[in-house]
């Protein structure tokens, strides 16, 4: 049995403005002490799907709408709130991309640390106070008793995201959402934080979920990897086999248009066309086909379910053995995706369908079509990102 | 008003002579300083202090080239790049555009002067006015110059949106109807607008998304060979700088720390602080990421309003603790020496840095000769 289990997940956002399908029916599974990354851009539902795994979804907008979470066995959807609350931080805990807002900024570190580990657990003050000392120093935070007295402003960047690391790690929970972690921070600042997270999750065996958009981050830190676009699980492999054989376009897509430091001179970087889709929109066939360099007509009209790469295969859903699942109608061969692009002679990518009107590929969207967020709606927008927003002319018009 | 031309470059031509000698640099900044008072009190404000965000910064560019300036938030790096195109009044140094001093430039002088230096901000959300339509804001620096007539000033924002492919009908809409990959365009287009020679632009890509990202940084390459600029490029992803750049400027806490061709910060960095910057940036190919060692550099950036004596880095510096600690480092300040031909390093122990990263990731614990050596 997998520590979780999230299976078929559905989640939508209801808004004066329409629906939003942020995620769009993903499974995902975690092994006791396996660390997995969850990698895709802004808006593509990875935070979301942990927000829901969490139970934490901003309410009465967001809902859960389809599908199963299971932590331990246990469906987490018909457990009561009282002990949902008991859950997590004990259980499963959740550190963010930045500290300073999860932080309480009227508190001492150690009134936080000390109600965190007392809500949890039943000992007395002094005793949570010791533990809070014996914790910040685990995560290498000099001079822990007076430190403890300190307000979070008055911390660095990467000491308040030490200190998250510390009270998510003081109950000794079975997993670890680490959302962007280090996103905020300097990269030799994430270098310290990293090695942090890695050695003090190793040692305790702490399953981690690492979402990021940082595709070297998941390359250094995870095991095992889910790729996501527009609220689908697209790709997953172990990631090993996923730097070394991606083949969804849009994994591939991804790795030829990163930069890499050890590059050799002169290689073109080769970008994703067009944006991200608008969440807005209900999905209707393959969410990536407007900027899919490999799209057939059938990607416009139906939607590709998550199948191992070779048919047949026994699905091992978890592990070193993790199967290589895509969701994709016409997969890059291994020499496509080494090149970033079809090879195939005389292959053009279909076109829309003539009966399209207003999809994101007709390149007809018209500028009354895009609705800003509400200043109410701000939390949606961070959570969706702010290029959730479709993308008026640039598709279909090449350069 | 126009400081009296230097006697160092009297020989260089002046803004107007059409046809530089192309190996002369376009532009040429020495020992710049910016600093920030710090003051106290609410009425009588005292200057209590200054924030040394620029602390002699000291780097030069060729005509075409482009200059990649990397480093951490807080280095100065901005800064450099504002002082550089006078959006600030340097405290001390001195800026040369082509043969003219522009450190004291003021007015016309310094209007005519920023023609020809343009900037494209991070924040293609806040460097955009959201009460002019897209159209308005590439033609702005056309209107501001009084160039041309306005049938000619129109066609040219035409002509500047397919530049930058973006469709020219849809100048008339505002800002926030294009995605973001779309706005930095139009700060691409603006930019471009007065035909210049040198763009700064100051962490262009880091707001967009990934994907998004490629896009603006293969627009900006082809534009530079479509049109000769050349680039100040501002950004702390040294992948990203060093993709895009000829060679690269370390900054460290107000001060350059390395210059070098982009190739060889990465193959044989001099600078400690360098060495440990090129560890921790992540490479997306887990069989390179397995057989890394990075140098974890203690602590947190010190304070730029209260710089540590010495070399600026010695209190998070790895070497320094290697060699035994030694007193040179927190007393003198280490000046930017040429080290090779073409690589500059301001440290005083750069030939104790040798070989790649990893190598020198391994030496500090793996090689115990070598601090005998030295304590």
């Amino acid at each position: 049995m997998a520590l979780l289990e999230v299976r078929d997940l559905v989640v939508r956002f209801r808004t004066h403005d329409g629906t939003v399908y942020a995620v769009n029916g993903v499974s995902l599974d975690v092994e006791q002490g396996e660390t997995l990354g969850l990698v895709g851009e802004s808006g593509c539902g990875k935070s979301v799907t942990n927000l829901a795994v969490m139970r934490l979804l901003p309410r009465p907008a967001g809902r859960v709408e389809g599908g199963q979470v299971c932590f331990e066995g246990i469906d987490l959807a018909a457990v009561p709130e009282s002990q949902m609350r008991e859950l997590r931080g004990r259980d499963i805990a959740m550190i963010f991309q930045d500290p300073m807002t999860s932080l309480n900024p009227v508190l001492t570190i150690e009134e936080q640390m000390v109600e965190t580990i007392r809500a949890h657990r039943e000992v007395g003050r002094a005793e949570a106070r010791d533990r809070a000392v014996e914790l910040l120093r685990t995560v290498g935070i000099p001079r822990p008793e007076t430190r403890l007295k300190s307000f979070p402003h008055q911390f660095s960047g990467g000491m308040r995201q030490r200190v998250m690391i510390a009270m998510a790690l003081a109950l000794q929970p079975k997993l670890l959402i680490a959302d962007e972690p280090t996103t905020a921070l300097d990269v030799t600042i994430q270098a310290q934080v990293l090695e942090l997270l890695q050695r003090l999750t190793s040692e305790r065996g702490t399953a981690v979920i690492l979402i990021t958009h940082d595709l070297g981050v998941v390359a250094g830190m995870t095991r095992r990897v889910y790729v996501m676009y527009a609220g689908f699980v697209v790709e997953t492999a172990t990631t090993a086999e996923l730097f070394a054989h991606p083949r969804h376009p849009y994994t591939v897509g991804l790795l030829h248009s990163i930069p890499r430091l050890d590059a050799s001179e002169g290689e073109p970087l080769i970008p994703i066309e067009g944006t991200p889709p608008d969440l807005r929109r209900a999905p209707a066939g393959c969410p990536f086909a407007p900027r899919c360099a490999w799209r057939l007509p059938a990607c416009w009209k139906q939607n590709p379910t998550l199948e191992p790469l070779e048919p047949g295969t026994i699905l091992e859903r978890t592990g070193p053995r993790a199967t290589h699942r895509i969701a994709c109608w016409n997969p890059p061969s291994g020499e496509e995706a080494a090149a970033g692009r079809p090879l195939r002679e005389g292959f053009v990518p279909a076109s829309p369908p003539e009966t399209a009107t207003g999809g994101a590929a007709s390149g007809g969207l018209v500028a009354e079509d895009l609705v800003v967020f509400e200043p109410e709606s701000e939390f949606l927008t961070a959570l969706l990102g702010a290029h959730g927003l479709p993308d008026p002319p640039e598709e279909g018009r090449g350069r | 008003m126009t400081d009296a031309t230097p006697a160092g470059v009297s020989a260089a031509p002046g803004p107007a002579s059409a046809a530089p000698a192309s190996d002369a640099p376009l532009l040429e900044v020495s020992d710049l300083q910016m600093y920030f008072p710090i003051t106290q009190g609410i009425i009588f404000e005292r200057h209590v202090g200054d924030v040394r965000a620029v602390d002699g910064v000291s780097l030069s560019i060729r005509r075409g080239e482009t200059l990649g300036l990397v480093g951490e938030s807080g280095c100065g790096k901005s800064t450099a790049g504002r002082s550089i195109v006078r959006l600030y009044r340097p405290t001390g140094g001195r800026i040369v555009f082509d043969g003219t001093d522009i450190t004291r430039s003021e007015g016309s002088a310094l209007r005519r002067i920023r023609r020809r230096m343009q900037m494209i901000f991070q924040d293609p959300y806040s460097s955009l006015n959201p009460r002019m339509t897209a159209a308005g804001i590439v033609g702005e620096p056309l209107d501001i110059h009084a160039i041309g007539t306005r049938n000619e000033r129109r066609e040219r924002v035409r002509e500047l949106f397919e530049i930058v492919g973006l469709d020219p009908d849809y100048g008339e809409r505002y800002p926030h109807e294009f995605s973001g990959g779309q706005r930095q365009r139009i700060g691409v287009a603006r930019a471009l607008a007065l035909n210049p020679d040198l763009i700064v632009a100051d962490e262009p890509i880091s707001a967009l998304d990934v994907s998004i990202q490629a896009q603006i940084i293969n627009l900006l390459e082809r534009l530079q060979g479509k049109f000769g600029l050349t680039y100040l490029f501002i950004a702390h992803d040294l992948s990203v700088v060093r993709h895009i750049s000829d060679r690269i400027a370390v900054m460290y806490l107000g001060r350059i720390v390395e210059v070098a061709a982009a190739r060889e910060l990465h193959d044989a960095p001099l600078h400690p602080y360098s060495v440990a910057l090129l560890s921790a940036v992540p490479i997306p190919d887990p069989a390179v990421e397995v057989g890394r060692h990075r140098v974890i550099l203690g602590g947190d950036v010190p304070s730029p309003a209260a710089p540590p004596p010495g070399c600026h880095f010695h209190t998070r510096c790895w070497l320094r603790e290697r060699l035994g600690n030694p007193e040179e480092c927190e007393t003198v300040s280490p000046l930017l020496t040429q080290y090779r031909p073409g690589h500059l390093t301001a440290c005083h122990f750069s030939d104790r840095v040798e070989g790649t990263p990893e190598a020198s990731a391994r030496a500090p614990s793996a090689d115990p000769k070598r601090k005998l050596e030295v304590s």
